[in-house]
């Protein structure tokens, strides 16, 4: 009976063109418009490491006291730490895996002469960092705890780096020169970029990550000062051993729990470490520290733009403004075949036949929308790729799961907006229609 | 009243030329009752449609109340029909969405009429045709009978100089036929001139006169055999 | 004109006339915000940042390595800056507007605040500051060479003397005599530094819708002092249509004095002005689009719905003819209802805009709703209706009046 419904339906859209043409467009315009912004927020709000994200948390703690400053979050907590917490914390294990990291940025001088030194991002870290954020190698590997205590003078290189420098090769062993000092290559990554790179969100969450990473240590060592925020409460003194014995924050820090048990456990562990510092007089105010999760720390930091929440906004209030269009029409439509619907109802046809007929075809409606509304979000995805930054350019991807939203958002989208006209159709009274009216 | 001189009304298409009315002329003189009978597809259809200013004509005069319509436009016409003629349907014809006062004064508002005015005249044409009280009802919850009689109101209530009516008892039983034939009859004793299209010979007779069409001409009835159910008969 | 009848019969055919206005009412809520938000974001675009920004343009230098002799390299640097020509000026510096990306600090009156008088932006400067950026000094006066510190990996000496804008002029000092009287800096308590100068404007880098700087973006401050470190920008000014070439000659002027560096950024502040405002034109453009595209479709529909009720009331239409309308009259009719929906749908419209813009303030630190925004949209929406409306009601009033006289 479904294939003489389909054919019945086929033949009706058929029948009057610029009808069918206005509400396929309707729809279609509909859903184009918010399956592009859909993707886009969708992207942004992704979880970027979803075998792992309730297992990373990010440990925060007042070491400011109670004064109000600036960009303040809403708890009133920071996002990094300074450099004593960071050591502490780092020498205290209380995490099976952990790791400090911050932002560096150096002049590289490539082997090839021909070519001028350029800008290379970095991060120092610790060699859990590799392992806790599931990063993939292509050649060797992370580079050992001992290299990490011994300030050793390795680094982990990009994938894009590994291709520029060396042309994609095994470039294991190998050394590069940053700001006239030699790094020998440990390990070539695969292309990785979390989006949105949660792991640091200062600057644009949506960047880029580093090209070189190498251990903490030897950056500190080598007084490389940060490419990232700096924040401090009071003038710290000068110099760099003033800078590490300050309370700046600079220092990005994750650990790696593996159930709620050790995740309860780090909390009571990090709340005694600052109570400690109260005790001991470092902090003259009361113990303040919370643990967040990934999922937890990307709410806390805002990282879907003001913009992508009113697009969405935005263009959904549209797709219900279509769809009461196609509502309109599709009653048009149908309580113009009133004539049609009174004969085949007085030749035995009952209600429920009438509301299969009109749902169908609203249904093929609604299909055809769906794929016109699917070129549209092509459409629009490369028209936002165009308008907005270029950071912005991972978050423009059309994935298979998004197709399937967008479908199945037009077909329910169509047969919603055509309950009510299928319903008035189905109302029609045979003995009726065959008078004509 | 209504004087038509040799009126003639074609309708072209691309391939035949129909004439649905052929040198035709009927004179109708104030407070007549005219019956125009015929057969089904003789054109006097055709006659009340131009009669009431609602088509054109392809040749000959046309003079209502005095006033030649010739070269008149829209505009123009629907002036003059609304000021001049009163019509009764024989589908009633009455508006669904509106009540019974709202029906009658749908000429009214077109004539331009102040709101005190209209109300006058509502109420003065329903208590002529008895269906004061039914003011605020939908026509959906009237008889057959009652919604013509409003339909009459309406025709009335702009105090038109000349009543067409097509078919008036065509949607109506006996009883109410006859009911709405005796309301005409004392329209007409008071003065009105009523044109009545029909096909039925009894309500003809009703009539004070009786012009016959067949094949869009006026035809002497004396001549003609008479036409019973389409089909001629000797008599 | 026959406002009640049709509403009565309006009331009997509910559905038709509710789906219109609410589309008109959503159209409209969309509509008024959507130009609130296009005219914010334009308009803070457009905010001018104090500087020459048709002639200046930034080199982002960094050093290789950490070599010895900074300062004299950036002397050198600068002297052949200076020097080249359709040069107009060049200062060494920390940061620049349109970057989002700087220094902030907050200024006090007294050593002993517990919350700063006021936030800024700190720009090292030197004598040539004000000239290459094409500053207004409106009180006071310049720096000196004699008090151009410096600020190197290891100090941070404090400032001798302070430019500040004229907003932070005015927030530190409301009574206007900001010149002469010294603020306390960068959490320092011991050394306050007087203000020697005043600029009419330079706003600070930070210049996006919400940032934490978006209350005083116009609170700056030149410390005189210049800036030797690793990483650091050169500002240059050009004469007039120069720009390109100075550009292209004064990178390879630096590679010659000294090969050793990565000039990895040289753009010229047009350039940053477009990019830190990409994503607020942007926005802006997609939501001119959606307002066009709604326009287009609540147009189509109300055709589309519209039609379909002539065409329900064929017979209606020509009985009226019949009893005297003229086509004017017909037109009028439909006009009339169109009317009625479209202001019910625009006072509902209006009504949601509001309720809207005020769930926005709230969630995304919106401003609120000029009503003029609500005026405009709700005219719009209506002249909207009418046009479209027009085109269904000639076509019904073409409708012949002998239709009244054919049998049903």
């Amino acid at each position: 009976m479904s294939g003489y419904y389909l054919a019945l339906a086929l033949r009706s859209l058929k029948r009057n063109v610029v009808l069918t043409t206005l509400m396929i467009a309707a729809i279609g315009v509909g859903i184009g418009a918010s399956m592009t912004t859909l993707t886009v927020f969708r992207a942004m709000s992704a979880d970027p490491i979803p075998q792992k994200s309730s297992q990373l948390f990010v440990p925060q703690i007042d070491n400011w006291g109670p004064i109000d400053h600036l960009g303040q979050s809403d708890d009133k907590l920071e996002d990094q730490i300074d450099y004593i917490d960071a050591m502490a914390f780092m020498n205290a294990h209380a995490a099976p895996h952990q790791a400090a990291s911050y932002a560096v940025t150096f002049a590289l001088t490539p082997a090839d002469t021909q070519l001028k030194p350029f800008k290379a991002e970095g991060r120092a870290t610790y060699t859990d960092f590799f392992s806790m954020f599931d990063v993939p190698f292509q050649y060797g590997g992370p580079w050992s705890a001992a290299d990490d205590q011994g300030r050793v003078p390795v680094v982990v290189i990009s994938h894009e780096l590994n291709e520029k420098l060396f042309a994609g090769a095994n470039s294991v062993g190998r050394t590069i020169n940053l700001d006239n000092e030699d790094y020998r290559v440990i390990g070539v990554m695969r292309h990785w970029e979390p989006m949105p790179r949660f792991y640091d969100l200062t600057n644009d969450p949506f960047s880029k990550s580093a090209q070189v990473f190498l251990p903490f240590t030897r950056a500190i060592d080598r007084q490389m000062a940060s490419w990232g925020n700096t924040n401090c409460s009071k003038r710290a003194d000068s110099g760099w051993d003033g800078l590490l014995r300050s309370n700046c924050i600079w220092i990005q820090y994750w650990v790696e729990l593996p159930d709620a048990a050790a995740a309860d456990g780090y909390r009571r562990w990090l709340n005694n470490y600052a109570l400690e510092q109260t005790r001991s007089g470092r902090f003259q105010w009361p113990a303040y520290t919370k643990l967040r999760d990934v999922r937890a720390w990307l709410r806390y930091q805002h990282v879907v733009s003001n913009e992508a929440s009113i697009l969405v906004l935005v263009s959904f209030s549209f797709l219900f403004v279509c769809l009461l269009n196609a509502m309109g029409l599709m009653l048009a439509k149908f309580m113009g075949r009133a004539a049609d619907i009174g004969v085949r109802r007085a030749l035995g046809a009952n209600r429920r036949e009438i509301l299969m007929q009109c749902l169908i075809e609203a249904g093929v409606v609604g299909l055809a929308g769906g794929l016109l509304g699917l070129a549209l979000t092509g459409l629009g995805l490369l028209g936002l790729r165009s308008l907005l930054s270029k950071e912005a350019l991972e978050l423009t991807h059309l994935d298979l799961p998004g197709v399937g939203i967008a479908l199945v958002l037009a077909v329910s989208a169509a047969v919603i907006a055509g309950l009510y006209p299928t319903w008035r159709a189905a109302q029609v009274q045979p003995a009726w229609q065959l008078k004509a009216q | 009243m209504l004087k038509m001189t040799h009126l003639s009304k074609v309708y072209r298409t691309e391939v035949v030329e129909t004439y649905a009315l052929r040198d035709f002329s009927i004179h109708v003189r104030a407070a007549e009752f005219v019956a125009v009978t015929g057969p089904s597809g003789s054109g006097k259809t055709t006659f009340l449609t131009i009669a009431g200013l609602l088509e054109e004509f392809s040749g000959g005069a046309f003079e209502l109340d005095g006033v030649d319509v010739h070269g008149m436009n829209d505009n123009a016409r629907s002036r003059l029909r609304n000021e001049k003629i009163g019509f009764i349907f024989q589908a009633f014809n009455l508006i669904p969405d509106l009540n019974v006062a709202d029906n009658v004064e749908v000429p009214l508002r077109y004539r331009g009429f102040g709101a005190a005015e209209r109300r006058r005249r509502i109420t003065q044409s329903l208590e002529r045709v008895g269906l004061a009280a039914r003011a605020k009802h939908y026509p959906a919850e009237l008889s057959g009978g009652q919604q013509q009689r409003v339909a009459i109101a309406r025709a009335l209530a702009g105090s038109p100089r000349l009543l067409l009516a097509d078919e008036p008892t065509g949607n109506l039983d006996t009883q109410m036929a006859r009911g709405v034939m005796e309301l005409l009859e004392e329209l007409h004793r008071d003065g009105a001139t009523i044109v009545m299209v029909t096909h039925d010979p009894e309500l003809a007779v009703r009539a004070q006169r009786e012009v016959h069409i067949v094949d869009g001409q006026v035809v002497d009835l004396a001549i003609q055999p008479r036409l019973v159910g389409g089909q001629r008969a000797q008599l | 004109m026959e406002v009640r009848p049709i509403l009565s019969a309006m009331a009997r055919n509910k559905v038709g006339a509710i789906l219109v206005a609410v589309q008109m009412a959503v159209t409209l809520a969309i509509l008024c915000n959507a130009l609130f938000i296009i005219q914010q974001r334009l308009a803070l675009s457009e905010r001018p940042s104090g500087t020459d920004e048709a002639n200046i343009f930034a080199i982002s230098n960094q050093w290789v390595g950490h070599p010895e002799n900074l300062p004299s390299l950036v002397q050198t640097d600068l002297t052949l800056l200076r020097s080249l020509p359709g040069v107009v000026d060049a200062y060494v510096t920390n940061s620049y507007p349109l970057t989002n990306s700087g220094w902030g600090d907050g200024a006090d009156l007294k050593p002993d605040q517990k919350t700063s008088t006021a936030h800024m932006a700190r720009y090292f400067a030197d004598e040539h500051s004000i000239n290459t950026l094409g500053l207004k000094l409106i009180a006071g006066r310049n720096f000196t060479a004699a008090e151009i510190g410096e600020k190197n990996v290891r100090d941070s000496p404090l400032p001798v003397a302070l430019i500040v804008t004229r907003a932070l002029a005015n927030e530190l000092f409301p009574a206007g005599n900001a010149l002469g009287q010294s603020i306390y800096t960068s959490g320092n308590k011991t050394q306050p530094a007087p203000i020697i100068g005043i600029v009419d404007r330079l706003q600070v880098p930070w210049v996006a819708d919400v940032s934490w700087a978006k209350d005083w973006t116009e609170n700056s401050v030149l410390e005189p002092a210049r800036f030797v470190m690793k990483e650091s920008y050169y500002l240059v000014r050009t004469q007039p249509g120069q720009l390109q070439s100075v550009m292209r000659e004064s990178q390879q002027q630096l590679f010659q004095a000294h090969g050793a560096r990565v000039l990895d950024k040289v753009e010229p502040l047009s350039d940053a002005r477009r990019e830190i405002y990409r994503d607020d034109r942007g926005l802006a453009v997609i939501l001119a689009v959606v307002c066009a595209v709604l326009l287009a479709i609540t147009a189509f529909g109300i055709v589309g719905l519209t039609s379909y009720w002539v065409a329900q009331r064929r017979r209606q239409i020509g009985i009226r003819r019949a009893l005297g309308a003229t086509r004017a009259n017909i037109v009028r009719y439909f006009q009339t209802e169109n009317l009625m929906i479209a202001a019910a749908g625009a006072t509902a419209g209006v009504a949601l805009a509001v309720a809207v813009n005020l769930w926005m303030v709230s969630s995304f630190e919106m401003q609120r709703l000029h009503s003029i925004y609500a005026i405009v949209g709700a005219v719009v929406v209506l002249l909207l209706g009418q046009a479209a409306v027009l085109w269904p009601a000639l076509r019904a009033a073409s409708i012949p009046p002998a239709l009244a006289t054919r049998s049903a």
